[in-house]
């Protein structure tokens, strides 16, 4: 079962912020569909291959050479913030905290 | 000049190299239709007026130099809001992307605009592809065109009605469990989800990676296969995708004496009454036209919806995780209020994603998180090599498989939507095929009519991998008798 720290846990990993009126209501609808997934251990799986993909295909190669390479101004239009054609974003360390 | 709302890609085709109308005329009837129903019906979130009247005058032009054009060439279409368009917003419903500009074109975009298709707008869904109904879009409620009081389904939910409105001839959908089937059997279109790795996935914002599939939503096979033909393919840009050969496709007469699979998993209880009578009419018709049906097994069906809700989230979790604040116009005034990064993380993902996309997020974050992963994702990938060697297994014995798209035709408004589980459960039966990367086709029972106050439904015809002409050939063989 989901406890409410295990869920304030799963939000900060998933760096979401989610209000304290929300937590009742996820854990409920998380709670109702982990339930679900218990038929799954009814299944015996031990000599099973797992499939990790939709696809068929091994490794696909290509020759080392750029191409297409995006419009990078229409990319950097996009950006919220810009200094001097650089991406910009607020700081990663708090610099008061020494 | 006829109402070139009603026609289909083929007969369009026909009537434009005939000059019967020009295909600037035809793209202005259907603005003229959306600005006069779409307020009610609300399948676009946005439209391209003034750049598809000018992308028709192109074909205009080269017809009247004598230059060839292609089969889809000023054929108004609308695109799911998930797929880029170079200038153009896409917000794949989601306020967490409502200011973004595309900077480059989809490859599905770029091959229509190749071939001269008209792109009307982009197309109301659920928030990044993740529902049943659209009624999870940020933006706007998308009515079933059959009955307003009902949803369209989900999450191509836009796309369908679009087309069945008459405001497209013919739309491109997406599809991760059902997304294209479910919405094209609610408003009684046709959708072909294809084989994984039929289609480029470059320029769709990504749901979860290993199942996500592009596809075509028209009003009859025929539209479906021309634009799957114009679209398909290998693409440098997407390494999933095949070199596939389809070839010119079967002939209607190869398809009589095929034999049908019905898996005995699908057609128990809990079936409405209209999907029943629906289905059993439709295999009575096929069986009347040639076909041989027979009973198969697949005992990992039930499953499904389990193992998906496993490993959906947790590719989900990942794909999304790019949507922080940093990198996209993204929900406006997170910028001046964050103090650090990680403050601008969690306010930005806190505020831009609905409902669904957090679910999915943290359960997705669950079953990827130490401790958990084997109990649920190792173990979800193992019962997906189960789901995809029932099918393997029939298809020695069968040529296709027929199965329902869901357990009753459309729902109305709310009545899922508090309850997750409950929307999960559209779900049940599409779910095996994109588990499996098999190509499924939804085909209307019969032709409907708008107004007709029948709710329409579909059934869905699954072929083994790369074996969409065999779908389109008795998908056809169906719509024309």
């Amino acid at each position: 079962m989901l406890t409410k720290k295990d869920l304030e846990k799963l939000a900060d990993l998933s760096r979401m912020k989610i209000e304290e009126g929300e937590e009742e209501k996820l854990l409920h609808d998380l709670g109702g569909v982990l339930a679900h997934f218990e038929e799954l251990k009814e299944l015996p799986t031990d000599d099973v291959e797992p499939m990790n993909g939709g696809t068929s295909s091994l490794n696909v190669w290509r020759n080392d050479e750029t191409t297409g390479a995006l419009d990078g101004e229409a990319a950097k239009k996009e950006f919220p913030e810009t200094k001097d054609g650089y991406l910009k974003v607020p700081a990663v360390f708090d610099a008061s905290a020494d | 000049m006829m109402n070139v709302n009603e026609l289909t890609i083929k007969e369009f085709h026909s009537g434009l190299t005939e000059k019967k109308f020009s295909a600037k005329e035809a793209t202005g009837e259907f603005l003229k239709a959306i600005d006069a129903k779409d307020g009610e019906i609300g399948a676009y979130l946005s439209i391209f007026g003034e750049e598809a009247l000018a992308a028709a005058s192109v074909v205009d032009e080269k017809i009247a130099s004598g230059d060839g054009i292609s089969e889809i060439a000023g054929v108004p279409m609308a695109l799911k809001d998930n797929m880029l368009v170079k200038g153009m917003k896409t917000t794949a419903a989601s306020k967490m992307l409502e200011n973004y500009v595309a900077s480059y074109d989809a490859t599905v975009v770029r091959k229509l605009k190749d071939a001269n298709a008209v792109l009307l707008g982009k197309a109301n869904m659920d928030e990044f592809a993740m529902g049943s109904s659209t009624e999870y879009s940020a933006f706007k409620k998308t009515k079933n065109p059959y009955d307003l009081s009902r949803v369209p389904g989900g999450s191509s939910g836009g796309s369908a009605a679009a087309v069945a409105a008459g405001l497209a001839m013919a739309a491109l959908g997406s599809d991760t469990s059902g997304s294209i089937c479910l919405p094209a059997s609610f408003c009684g279109i046709v959708g072909l989800r294809p084989t994984y790795g039929a289609v480029s996935r470059s320029g769709l914002i990504a749901m979860a990676s290993s199942l996500d599939q592009i596809g075509p939503m028209a009003k009859t096979v025929e539209d479906a296969e021309i634009l799957f033909r114009h679209f398909a393919g290998k693409d440098a840009l997407d390494s999933t995708t095949v070199n596939h050969v389809y070839g010119a496709g079967e002939h209607l007469d190869d398809a009589r004496g095929l034999k049908i699979g019905l898996p005995k998993e699908f057609f128990v209880s809990g079936l409405s009454r209209e999907v029943e009578e629906g289905l059993e009419f439709a295999v009575q018709k096929f069986k009347k036209l040639g076909i041989e049906f027979r009973e198969i097994e697949l005992p990992h069906a039930k499953y499904a919806l389990s193992c998906y809700y496993i490993i959906m989230p947790a590719e989900v979790s990942s794909n999304l995780a790019r949507f922080d604040g940093v990198r996209y116009q993204g929900v406006a005034g997170m910028r001046n209020e964050a103090k650090s990064l990680s403050d601008l993380y969690l306010a930005t993902r806190g505020t831009g994603f609905g409902p669904e996309p957090r679910r999915r997020i943290l359960l997705g974050t669950f079953v990827l998180s130490a401790g958990y992963y084997d109990a649920y994702y190792a173990k979800a990938q193992k019962v997906r090599r189960l789901i995809k060697n029932d099918f393997d297994e029939a298809f020695k014995n069968v040529d296709a498989i027929m199965a329902p798209v869901a357990p009753a035709p459309a729902f109305r408004f709310g009545e899922k939507i508090s309850d997750p589980m409950a929307m999960y459960l559209s779900d049940i039966f599409t779910t095996q095929t994109n588990l499996a990367g098999i190509p499924a086709l939804a085909v209307p029972i019969k032709q409907y009519s708008l107004g007709g106050g029948e709710l329409p439904v579909g059934f869905q015809l699954i072929g083994n991998r790369f074996e969409e002409n065999r779908l389109f050939a008795l998908g056809k063989l169906y719509e024309k008798n």
